[in-house]
């Protein structure tokens, strides 16, 4: 058996230089083992005492069969590969020999042989059992490499692939952040009327406020800081602002206020509170647990836009 | 005999200075007014002082065809009064005169 052993090895090492993938290697392994087994496993129930030589040759005919069949292979596709992988799993262990090889055919008219001794011999060895188990282990494996589906090739990955992959094991460890994908802020739309010629109602201004956890005060100082304007809130709760303006510029006000205001600037979660800290804003994040502190509203130079003589005469 | 570690080193020297002498540093707040009807009012504020901002108004009512003027704030400094809305057109021409940086510029308003 030493012998064999050193045959088997520089095929091995064959095999290795011509797959270069750590997978095929495993797989190559397996298939060596399968049909070794089992003809020992045959030639033992055969003669109890062993019969090395008609073992060693029958394990040194197999050698070369595969020797021939990888050489054959090497141009065929992964596919092909696993088809024919399949195959000889299928000559070994059901026994009819489906190869596509003549001197596989060859070899498995022996197997063939040996098979139909053994069907009538059946159920009976442990070794048979062995052999099946041995059979078994080896399908699992194949199995597991045939579950991510580029093993067994040397293909370059596509970058897609591999992006996907990373992805799928990142959501098989956390499942968490699978749950929050991205959690989308949906806000309702500011219900914008027009009161009169000059003034605009902003109807569910404390709604929105509420909806943003945050005072109406900072909110209303923020709006009329940022539109140049002044207004206050009336009995109704709803929001005057002196000017003409549409739904559409108040939304975009709104986004920049929840935007500076409202999302976290570091995970830009919505779920942050407003402290004031010695004169300043601070943004504490309740997902992430950070804190930075934000501008402060200021209106900036205003221009005059009344008649100065109004103002004048309001002042003297 | 000159010890290294003596030298006298100052880490600040270049931000003192500033990145670019050619821009301006701190932000500059474009805002809009409304005024009666339908007329607007574009506000410049935060321009550095060391610019003649006579000259840049010059050139922003012959290129915009409004007319602006220049109001001297005592909290603000000298800040950039134009008419009607010019917030789209000081933007792009700030920073293509090279006198502010895009993330300088804070546009206000709806």
């Amino acid at each position: 058996m030493a012998e064999d052993e050193a045959i088997f090895d520089p095929t091995l090492k064959k095999k290795k230089k011509k797959k270069k993938t750590t997978f095929d290697i495993d797989a190559a392994l397996a298939e060596g083992d399968a049909p070794e087994s089992t003809t020992n496993g045959l030639e033992d129930n055969e003669a109890p005492p062993a019969q090395e030589d008609a073992d060693d040759n029958a394990d040194i005919d197999l050698d070369f069969t595969k020797q021939k069949k990888k050489k054959k292979k090497k141009p065929f596709s992964t596919d092909d590969l696993e088809a024919a992988l399949t195959d000889i799993k299928d000559e070994t262990g059901a026994g009819e020999g489906g190869g596509q090889d003549d001197e596989a055919i060859d070899d498995n008219f022996d197997l063939d042989f040996n098979k139909l001794k053994k069907k009538r011999k059946n159920k009976k060895n442990l070794d048979e059992i062995m052999a099946e188990v041995d059979d078994k282990t080896d399908d699992k494996e194949n199995v597991d490499d045939n579950a991510i589906t580029w093993t067994g090739s040397d293909r370059d990955y596509t970058y897609e692939e591999l992006l996907n992959r990373a992805f799928e094991i990142m959501r098989d460890k956390n499942p968490d952040m699978a749950a929050g994908k991205k959690q989308k802020f949906v806000m309702r739309p500011p219900q914008v009327v027009k009161v009169g010629a000059k003034k605009t109602s902003f109807a569910n201004f404390t709604e929105i406020c509420k909806m943003l956890h945050r005072q109406p005060k900072h909110l209303l100082d923020f709006l009329l800081a940022e539109l140049g304007t002044s207004g206050s809130v009336d009995g109704n709760n709803h929001l005057i602002i002196k000017g003409r303006f549409q739904q559409k510029q108040l939304e975009n006000v709104l986004r920049r206020y929840i935007k500076e205001y409202v999302t976290c600037h570091t995970c830009k979660s919505p779920d942050t509170i407003l402290q004031k800290d010695t004169r300043l804003f601070f943004l504490q994040c309740e997902t992430c647990g950070s804190r930075c502190s934000v501008a402060s509203i200021k209106s900036g130079f205003q221009a005059v836009t009344s008649k100065r003589a109004a103002i004048r005469a309001k002042t003297a | 005999m000159s010890i290294q570690n003596l030298n006298t080193f100052d880490p600040f020297a270049d931000a003192s200075k500033g990145a670019d002498d050619d821009v301006q540093d701190g932000l500059v707040h474009i805002r809009i007014q409304q005024r009666n009807g339908r007329k607007t009012l574009t506000t410049v504020q935060g321009l550095s002082s060391e610019y003649d901002l006579k000259k840049i108004v010059r050139a922003c009512k012959k290129e915009f065809a409004c007319n602006g003027t220049v109001i001297e704030h005592p909290e603000y400094g000298e800040v950039l009064q134009l008419q009607g809305d010019q917030r789209e057109n000081i933007c792009q021409w700030l920073t293509k005169a090279g006198l502010a940086k895009p993330d300088q510029l804070k546009v206000h308003g709806f």
